[in-house]
């Protein structure tokens, strides 16, 4: 049980960060991006594209900030010319060409994917579960004060100014071409650290990492957990996977047949969605406005 | 009407169309160093197509704008405010997750760069002064969105002042504003205006305008019509017809 419970939380730290990237991307700067599975996806073919080639892992990390910094800043090139609900179909869009992509070609193992990656600290054995979760801990934590840092400085209200009245900062002399592009690559490498970290965790790297319903799951985090609070999003993060992973004690405990895990997890991310939007849609820990001093 | 030293924002020929309907014919005029123009028509004479292409958030169709020698016509408001013209909005939507201090601090834009992350966010003394002088010290902690109307005309005045510009556009200043705080707003750019900020300024209120500025263009179905000192233009009787009405009799406005 102890080993299950350092893999849910290993895993939720993972995706914690990944709620902190949506988080500065939507939450602070209202850039709805429905793609953002594909900025981890380019973390995760990194590290499995240097473990074809023989690589260190460095360059696998190296391989993916640069694969995911493209990918943002095409992200962000496409808003200038769309409008942010049509910005959040094209990047869905994209995300989705990418995953299908990935599938079709051989280099990229197609639907197998690869397998083989080094598992991290696999030589600490027995206690690499641990180091594992500490490392993924420290990233998460190392995220956090990189966010905060962020939107609490000038730029953080550049940021707030443009997610709410685009125009008004505009008209005050903000580039907001510049900021989208900034946020969305320092929002992408956050992705790509943690798409290398999961990649060398789970060992394997496949197609099936990049379907948009882990994108939604992102999106239900950082709604339960508070638009704009980054303690908030962490918090929404846990919370959201712990609820994954005990889906299949449920399921043994009334008896369901197997097929009631996916459905449940669907439907918690759903239910998860809607019923904080309709019922509290500033989340558990809300943005908390006027925190700058 | 040639440029001179004295001219600080130069528009010559301006002209623009939206489909097959020409808003703005051929528009000149200058604004001179420490001047309030008001920019006066009826609806839909073409003054917030000015107002809009001079800020760089319309292109023109034809024509030039230079600001202090440099040509500034579609540029984009963020590269016109940087050379020096800041516009507000006839209707100032303001954010609901920012305070009134953290808007007025935003308003500088030349200091919100990724590097500010490394420092802790402080606020400059210039932020609360411009608070102060509009009056807006109560109700610094409370978010944008909460002010009423007038508080947010007010605001977006000392946000648009923040960018320290030589030339402020106001597109309606006082449209919906209370004739106390329409008295204020007087006081107020009067003193910045001494403190050397020229102005454009959209407006219909005649009594603003008489009291503020110092000269006006007035424009009729996209052309000048008329430009002249506020009191002479109820004696132009094209404006008299176009815009002040033919009701409105020698000295009227001065009641």
């Amino acid at each position: 049980m102890s080993d299950f419970l350092i893999h849910v939380a290993s895993i939720a730290c993972i995706y914690g960060m990944l709620a902190l990237s949506l988080n500065l991307q939507m939450g602070f700067t209202g850039l709805v991006n429905f793609g953002l599975i594909a900025l981890f996806g380019c973390g995760i073919y990194g590290a499995a594209l240097a473990h074809v080639m023989g690589w260190p892992l460095i360059a696998g990390l190296a391989a993916a900030l640069v694969m995911a910094g493209l990918l943002g800043l095409f992200f962000a090139r496409l808003g200038r010319r769309l409008s942010s609900d049509y910005w959040g179909i094209a990047t869905l869009s994209i995300a989705e060409v990418i995953r299908i992509t990935v599938m079709n070609e051989s280099w990229t193992g197609g639907a197998q994917g690869i397998s083989g990656l080094t598992l991290l600290f696999g030589d600490l054995r027995p206690w690499d579960g641990l180091a594992r979760l500490g490392l993924f801990a420290l990233a998460l934590f190392a995220t956090y004060l990189l966010c905060e840092k962020l939107v609490r400085s000038r730029f953080g209200l550049a940021m707030k100014l443009m997610r709410e009245e685009p125009q008004l900062a505009r008209a005050l002399g903000h580039d907001i071409n510049g900021i989208r592009a900034r946020v969305m690559l320092i929002s992408a490498a956050i992705a790509a650290v943690a798409g290398v970290l999961y990649a060398h965790y789970l060992t394997f790297v496949g197609p099936d990492q990049l379907v948009s319903a882990d994108t939604f799951l992102i999106w239900s985090m950082v709604i339960v957990g508070g638009i704009a609070n980054n303690r908030g999003v962490v918090v929404g993060a846990v919370l959201m996977q712990f609820a994954m992973a005990f889906v299949p004690f449920a399921k043994d405990l009334l008896g369901l047949p197997t097929d009631f895990v996916a459905a449940a997890r669907l439907i918690l991310v759903g239910g998860g969605i809607l019923l904080f939007l309709l019922l509290k849609p500033q989340g558990l820990l809300p943005e908390r406005v006027g925190a700058g001093k | 009407m040639s440029g001179t030293a004295e001219t600080l924002l130069e528009v010559r020929n301006l002209s623009r169309h939206f489909g097959a309907h020409q808003v703005l014919g051929d528009v000149s005029f200058d604004l001179r160093r420490g001047e309030i123009l008001g920019l006066l028509g009826p609806n839909g004479s073409g003054k917030s197509t000015v107002l809009n292409i001079v800020s760089g958030f319309l292109a023109a169709n034809g024509g030039s704008i230079g600001l202090n020698g440099r040509p500034i016509v579609n540029a984009g408001p963020e590269n016109v405010t940087a050379a020096g013209l800041v516009r507000t909005f006839q209707l100032p939507s303001m954010p609901r997750r920012m305070t009134v201090r953290e808007v007025v601090q935003a308003g500088d834009a030349t200091t919100a760069t990724l590097a500010s992350a490394t420092r802790p966010l402080r606020f400059d003394n210039e932020v609360d002064e411009l608070i102060a002088a509009f009056n807006l010290g109560p109700v610094a902690g409370l978010p944008a969105s909460s002010l009423s109307g007038g508080q947010k005309k007010l605001l977006s005045v000392a946000v648009a002042l923040r960018c320290r510009p030589r030339i402020l556009c106001l597109d309606e200043p006082t449209a919906g504003v209370h004739p106390n705080l329409r008295a204020e707003m007087v006081r107020i750019l009067r003193r910045y205006n001494a403190e050397g900020v020229a102005m454009l300024v959209v407006e219909h209120d005649m009594l603003f305008i008489r009291d503020l500025c110092h000269r006006c263009v007035v424009l009729d179905r996209g052309e000048i019509i008329a430009d002249c000192a506020p009191a002479s233009l109820e004696d132009n009787p094209r404006v008299v017809e176009a815009y002040l009405g033919k009701a409105v009799e020698k000295g009227k406005l001065a009641s």
